[in-house]
């Protein structure tokens, strides 16, 4: 086997984990503070990716600029969508909240498919051919510019909820919420604003990895389907989890892709998703359930 | 009438309509017969996957069906019948072969007396089942898996079934595998140079496997200069293809062969320039994604002198070049090309079968079908469109097309070239 | 009771004599997806173990049974009992994955995935069984091959399997199994404590659900005539067997038949009348708004809130 192809998978893995740890950020927000599992993920992201587009084809914004943008109509998206829906069957069996969420993406993917057309679109960003050569192996500017955004989106979200208040009361809430309601925590509004600033996540990630990925409508499944395996992997409401288990996903992948054949490099990830799942389900970085 | 609550918000109109569009389809499909307008008219039930992970192609077949119809009746009609007019009835697959079955037998109890799709291979195939058991002729208009026709062929061969009702008007996966081995081929002995190592890249969905099948096998019987060194493939669509060209990059390749699907296009081919892999050339054997007006858009500089051998209008006939200037007005902006060209051909080649038959009776159809000998076609065709005994067309084949000064261009074979291919491709 | 039921059953039986051949297909399907939800139902809606991969199981089902068939020569009478019990197999493998190491909730949701996408990854790759150009059927019209020219025969396999399982799925409700299955989804830590053996009622539910649901597999492949891995194996599948029984009332025996009855036809009605226009996805916005309007309106499905209201009324 060719060390240089070695090598070159390795760090193309390692930073295209950049941009699978921010499509896994949002979801294990809000699966960590209010233990709903968004089916609507992937769909809300393609939502982001093409609001990303319209900037860039109509106002001539560039995504990596834009990106506040997205995340600020996501952001608001996610508020509608939790209190309007989500809710209301707080309380309900599970099969019930799963079946609303497939709802809500069965519309938007055909909202999409609607107002932006079948096609696949990509975002046309100066940077999408820029490459740094490191000898035999190079590195693809995009993808380390959205990794280094990335980190920054993680760091930031972090320190939200270690150092503000709504941030923190999010914490205790998804610690305990009978707990949170007992000291006075508006625990409706904290769940709300959960939503919302896990929707801005996905709104953030669909913009910044829109000039690397071609998508249409019907991408959202996948990329559900994805970021799931990562925030199992990482640990379910765990922040670092979802960072260091993109990374860990992507990697593995693009072994997979090196050694087996590219085409079951997705077996790759749903093993390492069965083996977190039986050895430790808690993920990674999750704390073991008590 | 029945009284149906639709859901919240619905107003008023929106309503009525639909509670009278349901009682009235409640009505006729209760009744087994056809019950219909006394006017002269054909109906053909024209079924796409017009939603679902293959609307953009599914979107461009139907429209071409559409303007054909539209052409045909403004010409006058089926005259044999009187001046009868086409009128479609429209179904969608969903891309789902349960909802394509429906689809179908939805259309005929709407009296479609033909029928045309269904573009994707899996539902195409669900529909033909109704098609033998209903008794009502499907002319595939584009869809490559061979046992589409062969499996019915063979079954009345056999002696299962007696007739068969199903016919096919575009390459099947072997003959887009022959004809791409042997343009290759051609093209290399016509620009003097002798490629020997070629790296085939391909989607791993049903059309690009069939199409990688069908180009090995046909390689291995041709048995050319040329070899095919690696194959590598990936899980469609992509997230990311760059670890895939750096082993195509790592097996030295001369040429790079790409099968793909548009949104994998679009990470494959900035990923080769990145990577900055030393080719003479890319040359598809024959797949999507490497000419549409809006993956030149996407792809600009990435896309030009990529070759790739497809099914293609004849732009030399002028009529060709009229209906491809309508459709870019009608589609806002899409190119007339393999998917629109082979339906828009696909519907004149049932009037041109309803002509001769002069009825909709399925068996008198169906001998009309298998005395076609059609010329009107506007795709690039190697003779007149005819159908052999598995119900193919054999003259249905593809040409090669490369992107030159952004647009795509027949350039091989010669006699229906448009331009003069580059290849090897400028060193950049 | 029992007479509402014959008088519907005999109504049933005599539709296809009636109604035209479309009618009977959406009934086919009607009745085949009431069938696959009722197969779900005895693990994800009595049992309360969410599987989101039951497609996992028709694709070995129908896989095993159309390859039996070509291969083989065997007919897909006999080859749609070796395909369920090929998918009871794995059925039990992800059982006992799950079940033994504790996955509850989204956990165990999360497993069947993965075992559904891994079986399509699979068999999108193999090319011995057919790769991603999937099988495709010969149409022979055959009985002996379980095909049929006529599609009024398939029409009543269909309502005799939708029938057979709502009758083991009321079974299972009146005895046992269906009290322990019914306590282990209220409160599985509550049924250890009293001695219950929670890991091997699991294990049965889901190689009972598993084994019906490879039957149904063949049916699928000798009535669609091509297998497709994406179509076969994919989450989409799992999503319309799921959605059936959920809609109608998970855990009940009418619930999967009422779904099915509600959201088929509203499918077909959205794509007759939305999907004609210039707006391509209009049709699925609206089944998905009308997938909404169910879960806010009716949160504990359709059956219970029909019977509800029917007890409202004076006897």
């Amino acid at each position: 086997m060719d060390p240089t192809l070695i090598g070159q998978g390795l760090l193309s893995g390692f930073l295209f984990g950049g941009v699978y740890s921010l499509m896994a950020v949002g979801l294990t927000l809000i699966f960590g503070v209010m233990r709903v599992v968004n089916f609507a993920h992937g769909d809300m992201m393609v939502w982001g990716m093409y609001l990303a587009w319209l900037l860039s084809a109509r106002a001539g914004i560039d995504p990596y600029l834009g990106f506040v943008v997205c995340a600020a109509a996501l952001f608001l998206l996610g508020l509608v969508v939790q209190r309007g829906l989500v809710e209301r069957i707080v309380d309900a069996p599970h099969e019930m909240q799963i079946l609303l969420m497939l709802g809500v993406a069965l519309v938007l993917e055909n909202a999409a498919l609607v107002a932006f057309g079948p096609d696949p679109a990509r975002v046309r960003s100066p940077l999408s051919q820029a490459t740094l050569w490191l000898g035999p192996i190079f590195v693809d500017v995009a993808r380390l510019l959205t990794f280094g955004l990335a980190m920054v989106l993680t760091a930031a979200l972090w320190l939200f909820l270690a150092r503000t208040d709504l941030g923190r009361t999010m914490r205790a809430a998804a610690d305990n919420p009978y707990g949170a309601r007992v000291i006075g925590a508006d625990v409706r509004r904290v769940y709300a604003a959960a939503f919302g600033v896990g929707a801005a996540c996905v709104g953030a990630a669909g913009a910044l990895v829109s000039p690397i990925l071609p998508f249409q409508p019907t991408s959202g499944l996948g990329l559900s389907v994805t970021s799931f395996n990562i925030v199992i992997i990482g640990g379910m409401g765990s922040l670092p989890g979802a960072f260091v288990g993109g990374i860990l996903v992507s990697v593995a992948e693009s072994m997979g892709a090196v050694f087996l054949s590219p085409s079951m490099k997705e077996l790759v990830s749903f093993g390492l998703l069965i083996a977190i799942l039986l050895f430790r389900p808690a993920g990674l970085f999750g704390k073991t359930a008590g | 009438m029945s009284e149906r609550r639709t859901g919240r918000g619905t107003d008023r109109r929106t309503f009525l309509k639909t509670a009278g569009a349901a009682a009235g389809a409640a009505a006729v499909a209760g009744f087994p017969a056809v019950l219909r307008a006394q006017a002269p008219t054909v109906k053909i039930g024209t079924i796409h996957c017009v939603t679902g992970p293959l609307a953009e192609p599914g979107q461009a077949c139907r429209l071409g069906a559409q303007m054909a119809a539209e052409a045909i009746n403004a010409a006058g009609g089926i005259k044999s019948m009187g001046g009868a007019k086409i009128e479609l009835i429209l179904g969608d697959t969903q891309t789902k072969p349960d909802v394509a079955r429906a689809e179908a037998e939805r259309v005929i109890n709407a009296g479609a007396q033909l029928l045309m799709g269904a573009f994707n291979s899996g539902d195409t195939a669900a529909i033909v089942p109704v098609a033998q058991q209903r008794r009502v002729p499907l002319l595939v208009d584009i869809s490559a898996a061979d046992p589409i026709t062969a499996n019915v062929a063979k079954s009345v061969r056999e002696g299962q079934q007696k007739v068969q009702y199903v016919y096919r008007n575009f390459p099947t996966g072997t003959l887009f595998g022959q004809r791409a081995v042997q343009y290759f081929t051609e093209i290399f002995k016509e620009a003097g140079v002798s490629p020997k190592r070629v790296v085939l890249m391909h989607a791993n969905d049903l059309f690009g496997q069939n199409q990688a099948r069908g180009f090995q096998a046909a390689h291995k019987a041709a048995n050319p200069s040329w070899e095919i060194v690696e194959v590598i493939s990936w899980p469609e669509p992509p997230t990311d293809l760059s670890t895939e060209v750096s082993r195509a990059k790592a097996a030295k390749p001369d040429i790079i062969a790409p099968i793909t699907r548009p949104a994998s296009a679009q990470l494959l081919l900035p990923e080769i320039a990145k990577q900055r892999v030393d080719i003479m050339g890319i040359v598809g054997p024959g797949s999507p994604g490497l000419y549409e007006a809006g993956q030149i858009a996407a792809l600009k500089e990435n896309l030009e002198y990529v070759m790739s051998s497809v099914p293609w209008p004849n732009f030399k006939n002028p009529r060709a070049r009229q209906v491809a200037e309508e459709y870019v007005k009608r589609s806002g902006g899409k190119t007339f090309d393999t998917n629109s060209g082979y339906s828009y051909d696909g519907m004149f080649v049932l009037a041109d079968v309803l002509e001769r038959a002069k009825s909709t009776d399925s068996d008198t159809v169906v001998d009309a079908l298998k005395k076609t000998r059609f010329t009107g076609g506007l795709m690039v065709y190697g003779g007149p469109i005819f159908f052999n005994e598995i119900g193919d067309n054999p003259n249905a084949i593809p040409a090669m097309i490369e992107i030159l000064g952004q647009k795509p261009v027949v350039v091989w074979p010669k006699d229906v070239a448009a331009e003069k291919f580059v290849f090897p491709r400028p060193k950049r | 009771m029992k007479l509402l039921a014959l008088l519907a059953v005999a109504v049933l039986a005599a539709l296809p004599w009636i109604v035209g051949s479309y009618l009977v297909t959406v009934l086919i399907f009607i009745f085949f997806y009431a069938y696959l939800g009722q197969a779900w139902n005895i693990v994800g809606g009595y049992a309360g173990q969410l599987s989101v991969g039951h497609a996992a199981f028709v694709g070995v089902g129908g896989y095993a049974a159309a390859l039996l068939s070509a291969h083989a020569g065997l007919s897909p009478w006999i080859g749609m009992w070796i395909g369920g019990a090929l998918a009871a197999a794995l059925g039990a493998v992800i059982g006992y994955l799950g079940f033994r190491f504790g996955l509850r909730g989204f956990y165990f949701v999360l497993l069947t995935v993965a075992f559904a996408e891994i079986c399509r990854v699979v068999a999108l790759n193999v090319d011995a069984v057919g790769g991603a150009l999937g099988l495709y059927i010969t149409f022979t019209g055959n009985p002996r091959q379980f095909q049929f020219q006529d599609n009024r025969a398939y029409y009543y396999v269909a309502l005799a399997l939708m029938l057979g399982s709502t009758a083991l799925v009321r079974s299972i409700e009146r005895h046992r199994f269906g009290a322990y299955l019914t306590a282990i989804r209220q409160d599985e830590s509550a049924c250890e404590a009293l001695g219950v053996d929670t890991l091997r009622v699991k294990m049965l539910a889901m190689i009972l659900s598993s084994f019906l649901t490879g039957v149904g597999g063949t049916f699928y492949a000798f009535y669609l005539f091509s297998l497709q891995p994406n179509a076969v194996f994919g989450i989409p599948l799992s999503v319309e067997i799921i959605i059936r029984p959920i809609v109608g009332g998970a855990g009940t025996v009418m619930g999967p038949i009422l779904g099915s009855f509600i959201l088929s036809p509203l499918a077909e009605i959205s794509r007759t009348y939305f999907a004609q226009g210039g707006w391509n996805g209009l049709h699925l916005i609206v089944y998905g708004l009308l997938l909404i309007a169910v879960v806010l309106f009716l949160p504990q499905g359709a059956y219970p809130a029909l019977l509800r209201l029917v007890r409202r009324r004076p006897a």
